[in-house]
């Protein structure tokens, strides 16, 4: 009798449905650094900024801890951190042995990361880490990726590395960085060079330069030795290479008897096809993930509009209605949005999404200077961008709804067009 | 004598065979547990409603040129102090008095700010087709019966009571309904769960529970959260009984 009542009562149960709740960032507590502070500091801070940059987490205040600096790596007083509101946990401990003997040496640091999980009171990561102490940012990267993608099932992209061009007296330079803009490494001297574009393995950028003084044309530099070689010298000029995602092609823009199309060539810049052959300039080609399709800027309709086609050039479709100027296109990893500069009503450049299904565009930017050269993460979690809001142009990176939006660079000249570079096979 | 008036009165009787005894009471609870099962639907009852409609209004404004690139959306202006919002926790309010039209003092009229009302009212009016940026000429019905706070579009004289909990609950759990960024745009569009809460007459949640999980560590804890931090008004008294005895199923999705 108490199943049948208990059937009948469920029978007449109502139900309420709910959806939209708030995409809210996890509060993650990252605990005073254990061991030699010098070290597990520095690697804390870098641990920290990865996480507050990642948009996944709200880092809580230090000065709200309740639990003892003293606290171990192991014996967690849970309920002091579930006092403070923090869902997950994050103890460092670092050693530098030798540190004594050999100074601020390079000699070896290790590292002990946990990741625990306050609200049921358990461990959830917990990583030895050893690395030279010049590469300490490396073993805060390493874990930072190693939290997230035990959140988000995701490849992430703290140990990646982003290439850009410094403005500087002499002229303009290919840097290679850290995904936060720390540890910027110059691979070419300062002619006029543009637009790098990172191989898919991640061991060389082609650029755009005018190093030869015969007009622009395409090089590639190794990111190992700074080796710079020709690639494309075909045409008046030759810019924005964009590599495949199988790195066996490229793509770029020519121009030949006035005339400026998209080309398709072999990695070793041989074989080049042409693949656009509209009037007037078609520009700014981009690879979609799967490598199916290019998206491109064509002036086919009478100004500058985003289409795509398939990669022997067939099949074109105009993507962008809306705006007169729009430029830059940057397909997202996951293959559903393309990312593009647009100037608004305002004769202002900012960025926009647009679906390549349905082609709703939704803005990105807003009264914050110009916004240009979007280039997508290789997760697809952030697009990193150049504005001028400060005042000088510099790389700024964002999610791709347009929130949280964080400066990376500092030149002091100025830094432009920004590629982030793929995700590298875990070491 | 005959053989039979020999017999001992404690010999065994023959025995009634027992597998048509536990046919007959497997069938009976068989036809017992179907008719808990199915005679529920057979009865022509209208349910509450239960599943809440959220609209989302268009914001008031100029519509956009269509070739021009898009505005970021903007949040709506603050409500006039004049015309505070009810809110779901409100009581509902008593349908206010029929104004007799030619009867009572004249009031002077005054410019003042748009109400919420007024505006939502205007909204709809431009939703449906018949954008005017004044109120209609048109006489108004004498006999229409409705709310002081309802809209000029409105199709029912007044709101069940139970609609009106159920939508204050859902905006109340919505209200604490956080989903962590750390779960990926990809997994979230298969997660959902159902939690079901029992409520106390004085709105307090008495328990809650799981009858599904999502699979996902991070959304279940989030959810449980939301029920727990979730304070409810008072149920109505013809609510009362059912949501302490036999709860409220709450579906959620990402």
């Amino acid at each position: 009798m108490m199943i049948l009542l208990a059937l009948l009562l469920a029978a007449d149960r109502p139900a309420i449905d709910l959806s939209g709740g708030r995409v809210q960032a996890y509060p993650l507590a990252v605990a005073r650094p254990l061991g030699a502070q010098e070290v597990s500091v520095a690697v804390e801070s870098v641990l920290s900024q990865d996480f507050e940059r990642s948009g996944l987490f709200k880092l809580l205040d230090p000065a709200s801890f309740l639990a003892p600096a003293s606290e171990g790596l192991a014996r967690i007083d849970y309920f002091k951190w579930q006092a403070v509101g923090a869902q997950g946990l994050v103890k460092v401990s670092c050693d530098a042995p030798g540190a004594a003997t050999e100074g601020r040496g390079n000699g070896e640091v290790k590292c002990d990361l946990r990741l625990y999980d306050v609200a049921h009171g358990q461990e959830l990561l917990h990583g030895n880490y050893s690395a030279p102490r010049a590469s300490l940012r490396q073993i805060a990267h390493r874990f930072g990726d190693d939290v997230v993608r035990f959140f988000t099932h995701e490849p992430a992209v703290f140990q990646t590395r982003i290439a850009y061009v410094r403005e500087t007296e002499a002229g303009k330079q290919i840097i290679a960085a850290d995904w936060d803009g720390a540890n910027p490494q110059p691979l070419t001297g300062a002619s006029i060079n543009l637009l790098p574009a990172w191989t898919p393995d991640g061991k060389s950028i082609a650029f755009t330069s005018f190093r030869d003084g015969g007009g622009a044309h395409i090089y590639t530099v190794d990111a190992a030795t700074r080796q710079v070689r020709p690639l494309v010298l075909m045409g008046d000029f030759a810019t924005g290479a964009a590599w495949a995602p199988d790195g066996l092609r490229f793509l770029f823009s020519a121009s030949l008897e006035d005339n400026t199309d998209v080309y398709l060539s072999q990695a070793d810049g041989s074989a080049g096809r042409r693949l656009t052959d509209a009037r007037g300039i078609d520009i700014s080609a981009a690879w979609s993930p799967d490598g199916k399709r290019v998206a491109f800027v064509s002036e086919r309709a009478g100004t500058p509009q985003i289409f795509t086609m398939s990669a022997d050039g067939a099949d074109v479709r105009r993507l962008t209605f809306q705006g007169n100027y729009n430029q830059e296109p940057a397909w997202s990893p996951k293959g559903d949005l393309i990312a593009f500069s647009g100037r608004d009503e305002h004769r202002t450049f900012d960025l926009y999404t647009v679906a390549v299904e349905g082609g709703k565009v939704t803005r990105l930017t807003q009264n914050s200077g110009t916004n240009e050269k979007p280039s997508w993460a290789p997760n697809g979690r952030y697009l990193l961008f150049s504005s001028t809001r400060g005042g000088k142009r510099q790389l700024w990176v964002m999610q791709p709804d347009g929130s949280n939006q964080r400066a990376v660079t500092s030149e002091r000249l100025g830094a432009s067009d920004p590629a982030w570079g793929p995700l590298l096979p875990a070491k | 004598m005959s053989e039979s008036s020999h017999k001992s009165v404690l010999a065994l009787q023959p025995r009634t065979p027992a597998l048509p005894g536990i046919a007959l009471a497997v069938g009976l609870h068989g036809a017992v547990f179907g008719a808990a099962l199915f005679l529920p639907q057979l009865f022509d009852r209208t349910p509450p409603l239960r599943k809440p409609i959220i609209a989302r209004m268009v914001a008031l404004g100029r519509p956009r040129d269509p070739r021009l690139l898009p505005r970021k959306e903007s949040p709506p202006p603050p409500a006039p102090a004049s015309a505070p919002a009810p809110g779901p926790l409100a009581p509902l309010a008593a349908p206010a008095a029929p104004r007799v039209p030619g009867k009572g003092p004249a009031q002077p009229a005054q410019k003042h700010a748009p109400t919420r009302q007024e505006l939502m009212q205007r909204a709809l009016a431009r939703a449906s087709g018949r954008a005017s940026a004044e109120p209609s000429k048109e006489e108004p019905d004498p006999e229409r019966a409705g709310a002081a706070t309802g809209s000029a579009q409105g199709s029912a004289a007044s709101a069940e009571e139970g609609d009106a909990y159920f939508t204050a609950v859902h905006d109340a759990i919505l209200e604490n309904y956080v989903v962590p960024s750390v779960i990926s745009e990809r997994e979230r569009l298969f997660l959902s769960a159902s939690v079901l809460a029992w409520i106390g007459r004085d709105g307090q949640i008495l328990k809650h529970a799981f009858q599904k999980k999502s699979g996902n560590d991070f959304f279940d804890q989030a959810l449980d959260l939301a029920v727990q931090r979730t304070r409810l008004p008072p149920p109505p008294a013809d609510l009362a009984q059912s949501l302490r005895d036999t709860g409220v199923v709450l579906n959620f999705r990402p």
